[in-house]
């Protein structure tokens, strides 16, 4: 037994050194060792022989494959505003057709809506070999399935403990840094070696998902004093963003390792992190973000204003709060490939746990990440008019579409005010039609 | 679809009772048990959770027309308390587009069965007759003020001069609807799904 133990602690200690040497100490240094893109091209290649192999087993011939993108649902609408499409029908001079116009909306609506639509995982356009994503498993090949089963024994015998190892070490290192850093009397040493431990952790973190980010136009990088914004989808933009710059995070306290690692990461660098009963108070957020950008010397703030995680299809409304404080707001689009792994936290389905081993357990995080030039508030344009300028603009960068919905209805039901409103309009077009209706008639009482 | 793939049995039988393509009727399955959230069957109050039918004037006829009995085409009468997947889709196949290869009696019928469905939306007495409050009560709703001169000259169309106003039968219904082809236009249209790849 004895022998066994001995054994495993060098085959321990061979598998850290190993670690260690391939992978923490380029992050440090800020290298790459080109392993990661080269397991890339090895994965992307053999989905590419995957999707060839799937399409091939499928019996029927194929029509002409159009680009129709799954994400944006499955019933073709028709987006003729409620005026036109009831004038149209009033022609016949027929009041029972406007429940028809509703009526249609209704089922379209229950068939698919924009909102629910959003807050489940994007279905991919071509099965990329893992259960998961598989909705309907049909055996196609017997070559397909052995790629299959080796594929699950690499990702949970072999990626997974390196990448947990990984995470492990990224965050104790982490934790052990900046409470180092946080002893040391506040200078521009401090912010130094504060820069340098967060972006080591970072770096150890995203290689620890395997996560492979191309960022583009990072003259745009958000500087000092300026508010970066970005869209949400998971709890790891937070980290994809952080490796390859500094921010000051904003967020609630939270308990357990989370508040261990946030109370050790606020004495090195002035993160902001609020109390719950302080994040009630909007005045209270506000006037510490305000005194956070005034000082120009201050790393930029990282905000997520839609407030929850969407799945990476869409941009959902964005809270006008972080963009009532002033200053620059430095947009920045996220935008994952679902191809290699759902980095979506559906938070009603999954806990933070296994929302992290599934992410482990993924082939790759792989993701865009688009710096966009600054903005500022025009003239005579309120908070909401600039963080709908903003929402579009990243919508646009990123490819996704633009929902005017808050994200707040994953859990919360639609507002009154907006139901009336909306019924207030059509009341109003139908007294007026109404009495446009009967005019011709003249032998009816009015 | 999967090469080695047999369609099971009931959905070929639901396939054909409600004309939806088995790909399709999938999609409606996976909707259904979202707003069921998991459950077997669902009721009033799983509508709820759609944001886009908060905004339908006439989102509370819709939803009570899924739990009319009459139009789950069973004999008794009445609103059931909640509604399976089957019962779900024969409520979704009053909306199916009509298909190019429909002759002149499976249209009529089409027609018929889509416009009995708006028959019942408005017949809330279950009485077979639309009165002019039951026309009132949809049309207007609630939440618009309700005027007493309000004509609704489509109701005293038909009516001869000295006929008293009782209320529109089916049949008045149907002859209301006659010429205009509302078959083309209450329907929901399904993308093609067949140029979407995947594997099964």
């Amino acid at each position: 037994m004895e022998d066994l133990g001995l054994a495993a602690a060098r085959v321990g200690a061979v598998w850290l050194a190993l670690v260690f040497a391939f992978i923490v100490l380029p992050s440090a240094l800020g290298v790459s060792l080109g392993i990661s893109e080269a397991y890339m091209r090895v994965l992307v290649k053999t989905l590419e022989w995957a999707t060839i192999r799937i399409e091939k087993g499928v019996k029927k011939p194929q029509p002409q494959m159009l680009k129709t993108p799954a994400a944006n649902g499955i019933i073709e609408r028709d987006e003729t505003p409620m005026e036109k499409e009831i004038a149209r029908l009033h022609r016949v001079d027929f009041e029972f057709s406007d429940i028809f116009y509703f009526c249609r909306k209704g089922f379209e609506a229950i068939v698919e809506d924009e909102v629910t639509q959003r807050f489940s995982s994007e279905e991919l356009v071509s099965w990329n070999l893992l259960t998961r994503t598989n909705v309907n498993f049909h055996y196609i090949s017997l070559r397909l399935t052995v790629v299959w089963v080796i594929g699950v024994i690499v990702r949970y015998c072999l990626l997974l403990p390196l990448r947990f190892t990984l995470a492990a070490i990224g965050i104790t290192s982490m934790i052990v840094g900046t409470t180092i850093v946080g002893q040391l009397p506040n200078s521009s040493v401090k912010n130094y070696l504060s820069e340098v431990v967060h972006l080591t952790c970072s770096r150890i973190l995203v290689r620890a998902l395997s996560g492979t980010i191309h960022y583009h136009n990072k003259e745009n990088k958000p500087q000092k004093g300026g508010i970066c914004v970005a869209n949400h989808t998971s709890p790891i933009d937070a980290i994809i963003l952080t490796n390859d710059g500094c921010y000051a995070m904003v967020g609630q306290v939270h308990g357990g390792l989370m508040g261990v690692i946030q109370r050790a990461t606020v004495k090195a660098c002035p993160h902001v992190w609020f109390e719950r009963s302080e994040m009630k108070d909007r005045h209270l957020v506000t006037k510490r973000l305000r005194e956070h950008v005034a000082d120009k010397s201050k790393l930029p703030i990282l905000i997520f204003p839609e407030g929850t995680c969407i799945n990476n299809t869409s941009v959902m409304m964005f809270k006008k709060g972080s963009f009532e404080i002033g200053g620059t707001i430095y947009p920045v689009a996220i935008k994952y490939d679902p191809q290699f792994g759902d980095a979506f936290w559906n938070s009603s389905k999954y806990n933070i746990v296994s929302y992290l081993l599934r992410i482990m357990t993924s082939w790759a995080i792989v993701c865009n990440v688009w710096y966009m030039p600054p903005m500022v508030r025009k003239e005579g344009e309120d908070a909401v008019q600039f963080a709908n300028r903003v929402k579009s603009a990243i919508a646009r960068q990123g490819g996704l579409t633009e929902l005017p919905w808050d994200g707040g209805l994953k859990r919360a039901k639609v507002k009154d005010t907006f139901k009336e409103e909306q019924q207030k309009n059509y009341s109003k077009m139908l007294v007026r039609n109404g009495s446009i209706g009967s005019q011709p008639t003249g032998t009816e009482s009015d | 679809m999967g090469s080695a793939h047999s369609v099971p049995a009931e959905m070929r039988e639901l396939a054909d009772r409600t004309g939806f393509t088995s790909e399709q009727i999938e999609h409606l399955h996976r909707r259904f048990k979202q707003l069921s959230r998991d459950q077997l069957t669902i009721r009033k109050e799983n509508f709820d959770s759609i944001p886009d039918l908060e905004f339908n004037p006439i989102r509370g006829k819709i939803v009570h027309a899924f739990f009319d009995k009459r139009n789950l085409r069973q004999e008794s009468d009445g609103l059931a308390d909640e509604i399976n997947f089957e019962d779900f889709l024969t409520i979704m196949s009053y909306f199916r587009p009509i298909e190019m290869n429909m002759d002149e009696e499976q249209l009529d019928r089409f027609r018929k069965e889509k416009l009995k469905f708006l028959f019942h939306m408005y017949d809330s007495d279950h009485d077979g007759k639309i009165t002019l409050q039951e026309y009132r009560n949809v049309t207007y709703g609630p939440s618009c003020p309700v005027t007493t001169e309000f004509p609704a000259p489509a109701l005293t169309r038909c009516l001869g001069p000295d006929q008293v106003y009782e209320g529109i039968t089916f049949d008045d219904f149907l002859k209301m609807w006659q010429g205009i082809d509302i078959e083309t236009k209450m329907h929901v249209r399904f993308l093609n799904m067949e140029t979407i790849a995947h594997c099964y």
